[in-house]
């Protein structure tokens, strides 16, 4: 199993939030999480990427054969686990190319790949950037600093093809984009989608699933998911809501 | 705090620095203490003129009646003013070497060893290095390119010989004798530091520098720079300090008297970098230092930058008197305060011209059990129409044993001026880091990274040169491994 | 005549002269005066004051004839009159007024938050001659108004006043002083919040130019208690407002506001200092001032944080309009931190009336006096509407008509 996570239970500042949540992820496939608001959506996504506020009351996460919990935050990261962020937060006076940089750096060296020097860097940069039609006067900017939505989205999704990680979690991608904006993101994930990599896409509107085929949609609801199935299950959201499902 | 914060804190605080070494090198030193005598001993060594023996005097007898100034937020035991060397020379410094040849190998491979090139065909690209040595200057280099220009670029010692006239008029002019204890020392006991003179609409087409170095045990630094920009000229200046490590706390007491001429441009870097001593506090340089620059003509300008890394103590206010009409005074400061290091720094904008202006941009960082205080003053005077200051103060803390402190003390006098002051002071920001790590960056790099940035408003401003090299600088001082 | 001397010849005159304990303390402060000699070069919150008032003063106090007057005739509302800093006894199941006791006095010495090194308030110490104390007792929700006379001229009026508000209680308090004879007021007001209990303070000040008011209060404050201070400032006279807080459990807050509106050749001294010496708490510093003609102004502020103050949040702004050319304003705002887990920032901005929003103005036909006006009343506009007290909102508003009256 790819990912693997059995019987979670999560709570932050005296709250329970996860509640025995399970789902299990296999290589190269999509899966969609559904949910209204506050239902722990983004807290999965944040213990999945190790944010460590969360007291993890139960249950246990193998990913890629590591016992998710021994590796910390940065470590995850480099074994292939990438999260874009619902809100990405700004970094000023840091310039966007170096960080980058330096996150690619990171990964290649835990993986005992050679390091990739500027120039190549920069090229790579470039090219990406323009597949997701992202100006690269953007590029001489400070992480996030002075974004509107839909940048730091993108900017987001720029980060995400330049790592090329093997799970990739979406949390609300879709939201904050217009319709153009989100064909691009959509597009820019279908490109990087092989037999080797998961998507994990966060949402709570079905309009995201029209342009990126999701394998599996999972309802989440009050920290559990409720109901698992194919397709189908978004556009029943999108007809009634989440109220049959509460 | 997490425990991993902690012990990347931890690791930061094992600071490891790397000029600590020491050149074996005989050197010639007159008795320990200050009295007459030794101020005598200095200015024959110095072969100097008598009214600049009378100078030094007239400053001395000021010394012996001051106190030191008690406003900064400092703790540090009496200095012991009879304790310490006054001056110490490389032996056969009689005179200053006319070119390498005559340099003890010594010296060169010390410079080599701190990335400063001596020989001619090392020297950095595009910047002319003024070397000094505990009390005298070892080498200048590029001076005959400057010569051509009408750029004097010497030692003071050097200029005290050739260029009397401008030393009598100038020397203190800024920064009186009487100012306060460590200015009546400094100008009783200079040793050398640098002269430069920028004539009339001459650009100087290259940065100048001075490196210092102090080596010899209990022996304090007291060098003087005397910096003139003539009428529509423009100077950029860069300062660079080391010391090796101690284990006794040594006294580094300068004057910078900066001047500037109608249209004229002074910008004066420092990357500063003495010993801080070491992890539980033991030994470290006392920085005890006094700039000032006079923006004396119609549009000058000067602009002080500064990156404070080292020193077990800082007291340093780089301060601009704004008398010319239009003229403008910047002060961008870096202060990064470790283990049991303080720093008090900061500036004092005195706006006394119509339309004056002036920046100050201070980012104060501070770790382990250190203090770090920023210490301004901006003053309107009744003259002061149309003034305007913009101050901003941010203060980052890291760990939870270590203080920032802000003391802006604004003073206005004029109500068609503007005085605008922001601070701030917080932790790191666990989002930024949170970020930064799901990215693949360890914690230590995602902290350097992320006060790189909280400091980078004041970075851009360092030569090109340099900037890399303060960049680096600043993760150091974080770190503790050299990079 | 020097400081001990005035003491010695006075002492009849002086609360607590026997008591042994406090006259030890007494020679304690004599002492600090003689080393120090109020020297202004060390001390910056001694700036612009016209010290002979107050070393060389000739101390006169008489003990009013008439009891002070203490009304409730709404219901949880108490209306008082204050003569020569003293006030008669009174209590029913909510409230309770006494004399102050040696006790108090005794309690308050003790602590060192501004002791030592604020003269005014040792000066306090020395001449006490007038005060009162106000518990405010459990689970009370309690107005209180308190007007403040001085029956003669040339009286040197030395008062401390205690307040408690005992655990949950609330208290809505203002004071009023507007005296118009030529006399002194050195006031120190010690408040203590119990837990959860909660004080609106407003202090109106609105004095002749002859009259010297002397004002500082020290509050200090225990779980999730709150003090609000809201000074107003009108005085033609001297008027110093120094005011300390101390927070010292957690979850507490203080928040200390003044605006002040100078003109002629009056001064203003203004101080806020708020430590932090709990978890969890909140504080707030702002002041703004107004100065015409050749009045001067200075304003200290400062957050102190405890290193135990974790999670602290504390905000400072001072501002500053300038109306004339010899107008002055020196400002300071400090902060002092030795937690890291923290969130202070201030924020300090001095010079004239926005010049583009006078032409905007004018460009829509206004005069320039009526546009300055305009733009003065909008610069605490803020302040002036978050009074929720209609009658005190009315007669503020009353008050800042008239110093506009007098802009040119
Ligand atoms: N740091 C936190 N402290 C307290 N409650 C939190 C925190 N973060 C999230 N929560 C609560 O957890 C619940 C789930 O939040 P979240 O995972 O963000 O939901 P979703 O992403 O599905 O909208 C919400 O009720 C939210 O208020
Ligand atoms: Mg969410």
């Amino acid at each position: 199993m790819f990912l693997e996570i059995k019987d979670l239970s999560v709570k932050i500042e005296n709250k329970n939030i996860l509640k025995r949540l399970n789902l299990n992820i296999n290589k190269g496939e999509v899966h969609a999480i559904m949910g209204p608001n506050g239902s722990g959506k983004s807290t999965l996504a944040n213990v999945l990427a190790g944010k460590e506020d969360y007291e993890i009351l139960n249950g246990r996460i193998n990913f890629k054969d590591n016992d998710l919990f021994d590796l910390n935050i940065e470590e995850r990261a480099q074994e292939g686990m990438f999260l874009a962020f619902q809100y990405p937060v700004e970094i000023p006076g840091v310039n966007i190319t170096p960080f980058l940089h330096s996150a690619i750096n990171s990964k290649r060296k835990r993986m005992n790949e050679e390091e990739i020097d500027n120039l190549s860097f920069a090229k790579l940069l470039k090219s990406k950037a323009n597949d997701l039609g992202i100006n690269i006067d953007m590029l001489k900017r400070s992480v996030n600093t002075g974004f509107s939505g839909g940048e730091k989205k993108r900017y987001e999704i720029l980060q995400m093809s330049i790592l090329n990680p093997d799970l990739a979690i979406l949390d609300e991608t879709d939201s904050g984009l217009d319709i153009d904006a989100l064909k691009i993101v959509t597009d820019g994930v279908n490109k990087l989608k092989t037999n080797d990599n998961s998507f994990l896409i966060i949402t709570h509107y079905q309009k995201l699933l029209n342009y990126i085929k999701p394998d599996y949609v999972h309802v989440m609801v009050n920290g559990s998911i409720v109901k698992s199935g194919g397709s189908e299950i978004a556009a029943e959201i999108e007809k009634d809501g989440f109220q049959k499902f509460q | 705090m997490n425990s991993e914060t902690l012990n990347t804190l931890d690791s930061y605080s094992k600071n490891k620095y790397k000029y600590g070494f020491v050149t074996e090198i005989d050197s010639e030193k007159p008795k320990k203490g200050l009295d007459e005598d030794t101020i005598r001993f200095i200015s024959l060594k110095k072969n100097e003129p008598d009214w600049m023996l009378e100078w030094r005097l007239k400053a001395f007898s000021k010394w012996k009646k001051m106190k030191e100034p008690k406003w900064a937020n400092l703790n540090f035991p009496e200095i012991d003013y009879q304790d310490i060397y006054y001056y110490s020379a490389p032996k056969g410094f009689d005179k200053k070497p006319k070119d390498l040849s005559e340099v003890d190998p010594k010296l060169i491979e010390t410079y080599n060893k701190l990335g400063i090139p001596l020989e001619e065909q090392k020297v950095l690209a595009g910047v002319a290095v003024d070397v000094v040595f505990d009390s005298v200057s070892v080498a200048t280099t590029y001076k005959g390119e400057l010569e051509k220009l009408g750029i004097i670029f010497c030692s003071i010692g050097e200029a005290i010989q050739k260029h009397p006239d401008l030393i009598k008029k100038y020397l203190g002019s800024v920064i009186p004798a009487g100012d306060h204890s460590f200015s009546a020392l400094n100008s009783a006991v200079f040793t050398d530091g640098s002269f430069v003179y920028i004539p009339e609409g001459v650009k100087c087409p290259m940065e100048l520098s001075t490196y210092f170095r102090i080596n010899a045990e209990n022996t304090g630094q007291f060098e003087r720079t005397l910096i003139i920009a003539d009428k529509g000229s423009y100077v950029s200046y860069l300062e660079g300090c080391t010391a090796p490590k101690r284990d006794d706390n040594q006294l580094h007491a300068a004057n910078v008297e900066l001047i500037a001429f109608e249209d004229a441009e002074i910008k004066y870097s420092t990357v500063q970098n003495w010993y801080p001593g070491d992890e539980d506090g033991i030994g470290g340089i006392y920085n005890f230092v006094t700039k000032r620059g006079l923006c004396a003509g119609k549009n000058s300008k000067i602009s002080w930058t500064q990156v404070e890394t080292g020193s077990a103590i800082t007291w340093k206010y780089p301060s601009c008197i704004l008398k010319g009409d239009n003229s403008i005074g910047e002060f961008y400061s870096v202060a990064i305060t470790n283990n049991f290091q303080q720093a008090d720094t900061g500036t004092k904008m005195t706006h006394i011209g119509k339309n004056t202006k002036s920046k100050i941009i201070s980012k104060g960082i501070s770790l382990g059990k250190s203090q770090n205080t920023y210490r301004g003053e901006v003053s309107f005077l009744r003259k002061a129409d149309k003034a305007r200051n913009y101050t901003q103060c941010d203060s980052l803390l890291v760990g939870n044993q270590c203080g920032a402190h802000t003391v802006p003390y604004i003073d206005s006098k004029n109500n068609t001026a503007v005085i605008e002051h922001e601070a701030s002071t917080s932790k790191i920001n666990e989002d930024q880091l949170y970020y930064c790590r799901q990215r693949g960056l360890s914690h230590e790099e995602a902290v350097s990274l992320i006060v790189n940035g909280f400091c980078k408003q004041v970075l851009q401003e360092l030569p090109m040169e340099f900037a890399v090299e303060a960049q680096k600088l600043v993760s150091i001082s974080l770190e503790g491994s050299v990079g | 005549m020097n400081i001990q001397d005035n003491y010695l010849k006075n002492k009849k005159n002086i609360f607590f002269s026997e008591n042994k304990d406090i006259q030890s303390h007494r020679e304690k402060l004599i002492n600090i005066f003689e080393n120090d000699r109020f020297d202004k070069k060390n001390n910056e919150s001694l700036k612009n004051i016209n010290l002979k008032n107050f070393i060389d003063f000739k101390y006169k106090y008489l003990i009013p004839e008439e009891k002070s007057v203490i009304n409730n005739n709404e219901k949880n509302s108490y209306s008082i009159v204050s003569i020569n800093g003293q006030c008669s006894s009174y209590k029913d199941d909510k409230i309770e007024i006494t004399k102050i006791l040696d006790e108090d006095y005794n309690d308050f010495s003790k602590n060192d938050i501004i002791e030592n090194n604020d003269h005014f308030v040792n000066l306090n110490s020395l001449f006490l001659n007038s005060g009162f104390k106000i518990v405010i007792k459990k689970n009370n929700n309690i107005k209180i108004k308190i007007s403040n006379i001085i029956t003669d001229d040339d009286l040197t009026i030395f008062q401390k006043n205690n307040y408690i508000c005992e655990e949950g209680s609330s208290l809505n308090l203002i004071e009023e002083y507007e005296n118009r004879n030529n006399s002194t007021s050195n006031i120190l007001n010690v408040i203590k919040l119990e837990k959860n209990s909660k004080l609106n303070h407003f202090l109106i000040q609105d004095n002749s130019p002859n009259h010297n008011l002397i004002i500082t209060t020290h509050s200090s404050c225990k779980n999730d208690s709150t003090y609000t201070q809201k000074v107003y400032n009108f005085s033609e006279g001297y008027v110093r407002n120094f005011h300390y807080s101390e927070l010292i459990e957690a979850n507490s807050e203080a928040d200390l506001q003044g605006i002040f509106f100078l003109k002629d050749n009056n001064t203003s001294n203004n101080k806020t200092f708020v430590k932090h010496l709990a978890e969890d708490c909140k504080s707030n510093q702002v002041y703004k001032g107004i100065l015409n003609d050749r009045s001067k102004a200075t304003y200290f502020s400062n957050t102190h944080v405890d290193q135990v103050a974790q999670r602290t949040e504390g905000y400072q702004l001072s501002k500053g309009v300038l109306l004339s050319d010899n107008a002055s304003y020196f400002s300071k705002p400090e902060l002092k931190i030795y937690a890291d887990d923290v969130k202070c920032s201030h924020g300090s901005t001095i010079g004239p009336i926005d010049e583009n929003a006078i032409f905007y103005l004018r460009s829509r036909g206004m005069s320039k006096i009526a546009a300055t006006k305009i733009l003065i009343s909008s610069f605490i506009n803020e302040e002036l509407s978050s009074i929720d007290n209609e009658q005190m909102s009315e007669i503020i508003n009353k008050k800042l008509v008239r110093y506009l009256s007098k802009v040119k």
